[in-house]
């Protein structure tokens, strides 16, 4: 009887004790509740965390120091962005306005009806759209509605080279046309260097190439009509063209043979150029820093970089980009604060902007960033990103973010499966007929 | 695993049943744990383990993106994932990487800890170097191995005669070779430290004995510490089993679940659906689905082991 009591007793404790605590935290709770209210109004800006939130937070600051409506900025660490983004954006926590990449990444939201189109802003500030390239507004574009503006830098895929490497293989410079690329290949593996550092371990990587292929043989076209249903164009004569060239490519050694073993992401493939092992690499704009990091003499001398070399006789233009155009903000359908927002997003095409983006690093796709370029890091090279960005007929997003999030593993295994040979041209085209489409 | 447990209780008494009698007695005397002992643990088990699980058993039948709320899908899910080789093959490999470092960490930290429990000089100061690996953290060994695996700029260029290109990641074998390794680099100090434990307890008359009837100390390892070490060595076994099954970050971080999808285990593959895909349905249908498969090899593991049955190995000494 007695340990009874005594348990009973000391449930009973235990109980007040949890009770007691509970009810501390209501009230803590309930006061910062309402001490937010109490404050005209904030609305909350969702950014992916990295180097850049800087200025993100220089921006915000900028904005507050005028407005009576504050903007507060928030991150969420780089990798769990988009899966973070997902859970809450449909709840109360959700932001006013967030950060993403255009295209597929917010596709499904549009679709939900969660975004609000930005039409009604930009027809009040046409600014809000006249004051940034066009081939980088339109990714944010979903149905004939604006739902973003650019708000960071652009990153194009690019063909990036070792100079040192190509002039000690007597290579005259980077490959203009795809049998130039060809021809090069065979000269480098005849010297033992691999011809191209391939970070295969991560993937995506993999996929630029396909990108860039597609492209230069049958013109944006086809993915944008894959993009939008029509999946047989995967299994037409310019698809199997490209997909025959590049395991042409694959099989003449281009890539070495350890390439499923290198990454990107741990700057594998990225060492692998700045110390002349291999010879070129098919990468993101961002590959600049990453070289600078590694070692900041070779890529103020030695790093060269060129456009995709051109496929004569292909239906796409030598011109024609691929991989992130941008990210954008998007702005929830649910805010209080519409006026407020568009009020901030005119920042995103200020002089202040452009000239903070350019001194980290970042190339913003603004009309007046030209203005700026001699104060950028490296002049050189955003001026010739610029350029490319400026003339490009068409600027694809990259088709893991192009296509819906539930596609990516797909793409990504084909991609891979491909390369390895696992699967052969018509394994990867029934592999993309059957993704889930965008619409 | 734990519904196990408590439903081999009655079955333990009935084969105890002529002992029955006296233990009631005695227990009666103490005062008998009531149920509101077993409750904090209930509770939590509930509330973190049950609760979830069914929750998790309901959105398998749905389709839910995290946007909006779920909608009911029916057997879509369960119909897709028995018709996904990706899914058959995820399981496979799951069940063949537990085997794998059950088999590979078993006799390693069975001879290890066995070692470590003697008085030898020098023993304290190894096995306390050899620990280090149960100090870190999965994702910095994972990250740790994937740097020194590195083709060109880790071990693999410097000892070609052993790993010819380093394409260690390019391919099924070596790949999953790859993750056993770092697997049992990881956990077999954990496992020796149980065996060690367990070696420590072993009665020392047992072996005076021994060497009195002139048992040399290889015929004393067979004959008394292996089968005194019987109890350890399910308990390491199981936890090697739900730990296999469950094996995540060294997949994630090493592989990827590549080359194309040949180290995609089932774990990994719940979180690409999930996670990756934002098909939460699938997600959690493949998730059910390895619960299911891991209460089916534990239960096997507990019936062969005759875990429910299981004894003091001191009886009768």
């Amino acid at each position: 009887m007695q340990g009874r009591t005594w348990v009973l007793r000391s449930a009973a404790i235990a109980g007040a004790a949890a009770l007691g605590l509970s009810i501390a935290a209501c009230g803590s709770s309930s006061s910062s509740s309402s001490s937010a209210q109490a404050t005209s109004g904030t609305f909350t800006v969702l950014v992916y965390g990295d180097s850049n939130n800087k200025v993100e937070q220089a921006i915000v600051d900028q904005f507050n120091k005028t407005s009576t409506v504050k903007a507060k900025l928030e991150t969420i660490p780089g990798a769990d962005y988009q899966q973070k983004l997902q859970t809450i954006i449909s709840t109360k926590q959700a932001p006013d306005v967030f950060f993403n990449w255009g295209g597929g990444s917010i596709q499904q939201y549009a679709k939900a009806g969660l975004l609000l189109p930005l039409n009604d802003m930009v027809k009040a500030n046409p600014k809000l759209k006249s004051a940034f390239l066009p081939s980088v507004y339109n990714t944010a574009v979903i149905d004939g509605n604006d739902y973003g503006i650019p708000m960071r830098g652009t990153q194009p895929v690019l063909l990036f080279n070792n100079q040192n490497v190509l002039k000690q293989a007597g290579i005259a410079g980077a490959p203009k046309t795809w049998n130039d690329l060809l021809n090069d290949v065979k000269v480098l593996k005849a010297k033992g260097i691999t011809p191209i550092a391939l970070g295969g371990g991560d993937q995506w990587p993999t996929q630029m190439w396909f990108e860039y292929l597609y492209d230069r043989v049958a013109g944006p076209g086809l993915f944008e009509k894959a993009l939008s249903g029509d999946s047989s164009v995967w299994n037409s004569a310019a698809s199997q063209k490209a997909l025959s060239m590049l395991k042409q490519l694959i099989d003449a050694g281009a890539f070495g043979s350890n390439f499923d073993s290198v990454k990107a992401t741990d700057n594998g493939s990225a060492k692998l150029l700045t110390t002349g092992k291999a010879a070129f690499e098919l990468m993101g704009s961002w590959d600049y820093s990453t070289v600078q990091g590694i070692d900041a003499n070779f890529a103020k001398n030695d790093l060269g970089y060129s456009a995709f070399p051109s496929i004569p006789g292909g239906a796409g233009n030598a011109g024609d980009l691929v991989g992130n155009t941008n990210n954008f903000y998007s702005v929830l359908k649910t805010t209080k604060y519409k006026d407020a927002i568009s009020k901030f997003l005119t920042l995103m095409y200020s002089d202040t902007f452009v000239k903070d983006q350019l001194s980290i690093g970042n190339l913003p796709t603004t009309t007046n960033t030209p203005n700026f370029l001699g104060q950028a890091a490296s002049p050189a090279y955003d001026k010739f990103q610029y350029d490319l960005v400026k003339a490009a007929p068409s600027f694809q997003l990259s088709w893991d973010q192009a296509y819906p999030p539930s596609a990516s593993n797909a793409i990504h295994t084909a991609v891979a499966q491909f390369f390895d040979g696992q699967i052969d041209a018509k394994g990867f085209i029934s592999a993309m007929q059957s993704l889930p489409s965008a619409n | 695993m734990t519904a196990t447990l408590t439903q081999s209780g009655p079955a333990q008494e009935a084969t105890t049943s002529p002992r029955r009698p006296r233990r009631r007695s005695s227990g009666d005397r103490v005062g008998r744990p009531g149920v509101i002992w077993a409750a904090p643990a209930a509770i939590f088990f509930g509330l973190f383990a049950l609760v979830p699980l069914v929750l998790v058993a309901v959105l398998s039948f749905t389709s839910w993106s995290g946007l909006g709320s779920p909608q009911w899908a029916g057997m879509a899910n369960w119909t897709k994932l028995f018709h996904d080789p990706v899914m058959l093959k995820s399981l496979w490999l799951s069940v063949l990487l537990t085997l794998l470092g059950v088999v590979i960490q078993t006799p390693l930290s069975v001879l290890l800890g066995v070692w470590a429990a003697g008085y030898q000089k020098n023993r304290a100061v190894l096995s306390a170097i050899y620990f280090v690996p149960l100090l870190l953290s999965g994702t910095a060994i994972s990250v740790l191995w994937r740097a020194l695996l590195d083709p060109n700029f880790g071990l693999p260029s410097q000892l070609t005669w052993l790993f010819g290109n380093g394409n260690l990641f390019g391919h099924q074998a070596t790949a999953i070779g790859v993750l056993v390794w770092v697997a049992a680099w990881q956990y077999t100090p954990l496992h020796t430290l149980i065996y060690q434990g367990a070696a420590r307890s072993v009665p020392h008359v047992l072996y005076q004995a021994a060497s009195i009837d002139g048992a040399g100390t290889i015929r004393q390892f067979w004959h008394i510490t292996l089968p005194q070490l019987r109890n350890a060595m399910i308990t390491s076994v199981i936890l090697m089993v739900v730990g296999g099954l469950t094996t995540f970050d060294t997949v994630l971080i090493l592989t990827q679940g590549g080359p194309g999808t040949d180290t995609t285990i089932s774990a990994y593959y719940m979180y690409k659906q999930a996670f990756q895909g934002f098909d939460f349905g699938t997600g959690a249908a493949i998730g059910l689905l390895l619960v299911v498969v891991a209460t089916i090899i534990s239960l096997i593991v507990v019936r062969v082991s005759r875990y429910d049955e299981m004894r003091s190995v001191n009886e009768g000494i």
